[in-house]
């Protein structure tokens, strides 16, 4: 038996049957292009709270109290979230299907096989495109199917879209 | 090359019946709002007037939708050109054509004209996914389903019931009817509907001397009252249900011919839609709350590429039976995907912790609530009524909890996945294994500490996804690899007596 790379570290049961872990892990810089994601939303947002607290009441105790702690667990959460996601976004690719694992508090994986990809694209956001990055979307036939692979070096991502393309056309059928 | 073919022209004779319709209350707000020293002469002449410009406007408007459309049908495609401002041409492969809708409302059905729908699978949003026609005359509409979904026509063999329909309609289903939301809602409804347009015409229902009177009826008898009011809205609502079943599913045929299934229904609009086979991707079996515990069910199909519900339509397209015995319901399902029900699997015990404690949960959120607002509000009752709150609201969920568990359940049949799970609205899928393009296992935190995940299923049609809720982790890992053989299972992994990381 393989020893498996990367399971859950906090795992305590073990279940006879498990998914193992997809091979790749995304790109290191991903940490850094997340947090700034995250710190573009959280930072005004706490701000906005502090702002408010501090035009608009008396400052109570108790509502610096809550204030502070909500600006605290908003900042918080935009430096902690990507090293969670970091720790658990992997991605697989091989000849039959795509794989991914994602998810913090709910880890969700998806499996498509590759005769039901409809479309393959990459995307390259604002932040993502500063730190070189880029996500691959590939979906299928199903409204609830959409898979993403987020976070790759920007060649990587190009590099495998063009073999998922080309593998896709490869498989037969009209992929309903 | 195929000549472009136009629409009917007995369409100006249905748009100029039709756009009575709308003449009508305009000539009575005419009469209401014209001055009442008018002479009679100019009156009638005013409102006459403007109830012919109305038919003269549908008429023009019509006559030149019909000259500005155009469609033909080719050897590999249908194509449609209509627009009076914006022209628009829409070409469809006919290999893409999923389904096709034959509708016709009273006026056309005297006049012999349908208007044809056909469904294509496109899954674009926002994309119009259907093509109309409207209308064509009842002989060409059929002619054109004909010719449409001629060339999958391989007969099956192998169905034991031959050519007898797959289901007819049974008047004795009329007692499930009523099983509706609908029906509680019932008089309120109605009155709520009819308010708008009755007040426009000057009759108010709602006038402050009739509302008084009621008020005061009802506080000096509450005892009479209150259930004189409650069944008056029940009778409403009863007959309201009946009548919306009867002109519904009159006339009602679900018939197998080769290679599609055919669904006839409506009193007086009738509608016929045909479904090809090969396009069916499972069936449903969907039982909302009251029509379960009235024993009833309904079939829904599965299947890419029928059009969405619309906003008039009481049921989506995907409905093939009305609600009907569940034993029977689950017949005919069983008939159109040509396989036997399975016996169910029930989820582990942990699933129905899970729900059970979600009710408990919820029920302290909302005692909570209310505790808060009758503190902020100043709320006619006191604080000794609190615990009337959880008193009616914990038993309900916990009963709602429990039954939700009781509805979990799975099983692999030889070509199909079945899921059923719900409480409110029971659903049972049978999705075929065929039409799984994806699995999406979850667990969520609290999941991961019940030894539980969900399974769906991604497939093209329907809702999209088809989940298994609350499985065990092994039993749900299994099953999906099984389903579909080499996709889940080359990322499986097996541990023999191996302790964890």
């Amino acid at each position: 038996m393989r020893t498996v790379a990367g399971a859950h570290p906090r795992r305590r049961r073990t279940a006879a049957v498990m998914l193992r872990p997809p091979r790749n892990q995304v790109d290191a810089r991903a940490v850094k292009a997340w947090t700034a994601e995250l710190l573009l939303l959280a930072v005004p947002v706490a701000a906005a709270a502090v702002a408010a607290y501090w035009i608009f009441t008396s400052h109570p105790v108790w509502l610096t109290v809550l204030t502070g702690g909500f600006a605290a667990l908003v900042l918080g959460f935009a430096v902690v979230a990507p090293h969670a996601y970091y720790r658990l976004e992997r991605w697989e690719v091989t000849g039959e299907a795509v794989y991914t694992r994602k998810g913090w508090f709910t880890h969700v994986w998806r499996v498509a096989p590759m005769s039901r990809i409809q479309t393959v694209d990459t995307e390259r956001g604002p932040v993502k495109r500063l730190f070189g990055l880029a996500d691959v979307t590939v979906t299928t036939a199903s409204a609830a199917g959409a898979i993403k692979i987020e976070a790759l070096d920007h060649e990587v991502a190009v590099a495998l879209a063009e073999r998922l393309t080309a593998l896709t056309q490869a498989a037969p059928g009209d992929a309903t | 090359m195929t000549a472009w073919r136009t629409l009917h022209r007995r369409s100006l004779a249905a748009s100029s019946v039709l756009s009575v319709a709308i003449a009508t209350p305009v000539a009575a707000v005419l009469f209401r709002v014209l001055p009442r020293d008018w002479p009679a002469p100019a009156l009638v002449a005013t409102i006459a007037g403007a109830a012919a410009l109305v038919v003269a406007g549908a008429l023009v408007f019509d006559l030149v939708r019909l000259r500005t459309t155009a469609w033909r049908l080719t050897d590999d495609r249908l194509e449609l050109r209509s627009g009076i401002v914006f022209r628009e041409h829409r070409s469809v492969p006919r290999d893409r054509i999923r389904s096709v809708d034959l509708t016709a409302d009273p006026v056309r059905r005297a006049l012999g004209l349908a208007v044809v729908r056909i469904g294509t699978g496109e899954h674009a949003s926002g994309e119009r996914t259907t093509l109309t026609l409207d209308p064509l005359s009842r002989h060409a509409a059929e002619e054109l389903r004909g010719a449409l979904l001629h060339e999958i026509g391989e007969p099956h063999s192998g169905d034991p019931h031959g050519d007898r329909p797959l289901a007819t309609l049974d008047w004795s289903w009329l007692r499930l009817a009523p099983l509706t939301v609908w029906t509680v809602a019932g008089g309120a409804l109605v009155a709520g509907v009819a308010y708008k347009p009755l007040n426009a015409l000057g009759v108010d229902l709602f006038e402050p001397g009739v509302v008084a009177d009621l008020w005061h009826w009802v506080t000096t008898r509450p005892w009479l009252a209150v259930p004189l009011l409650l069944a008056a809205n029940a009778l409403v609502g009863l007959a309201g249900a009946l009548v919306v079943f009867a002109t519904t599913w009159g006339g009602y045929r679900l018939e197998r011919e080769p290679g599609r299934l055919k669904l006839s229904k409506g009193l007086l609009t009738t509608r016929s839609l045909t479904i090809q086979e090969r396009r069916l991707r499972g069936v449903e079996l969907a039982e909302p709350l009251l029509l379960r515990l009235g024993g009833g069910a309904r079939v829904k199909a599965v299947t890419t590429g029928l059009r969405e519900k619309e906003e008039n339509e009481a049921d989506d397209a995907g409905t093939l039976t009305p609600p009907m015995p569940r034993e029977l319901a689950a017949q005919v399902a069983g008939r159109i995907i040509r396989a036997g029900h399975p016996v169910l699997r029930p989820h582990p015990a942990a699933a129905r912790t899970r729900r059970l404690r979600a009710a408990a949960v919820w029920t302290v959120l909302l005692t909570a609530a209310v505790a808060v607002a009758i503190r902020s509000v100043s709320w006619p009752v006191s604080w000794s009524w609190l615990w009337a709150v959880p008193a009616f609201v914990l038993p309900l969920a916990l009963w709602l909890a429990a039954d939700a568990y009781r509805g979990l359940g799975h099983a692999l049949g030889e070509r199909h996945l079945v899921t059923r799970s719900g409480s409110i609205v029971r659903r049972t899928v049978a999705l075929d294994r065929e039409g799984v393009v994806g699995w999406t296992v979850s667990e969520s935190y609290l999941q991961r500490r019940l030894g539980l995940i969900t399974v769906s299923a991604t497939t093209a049609a329907g809702d999209g996804h088809y989940d298994l809720l609350d499985v065990g982790t092994e039993e749900g890992l299994e099953l999906a690899a099984r389903a579909v053989p080499d996709l889940l299972g080359p990322f499986l992994t097996r541990r023999v007596g191996r302790p964890g990381p």
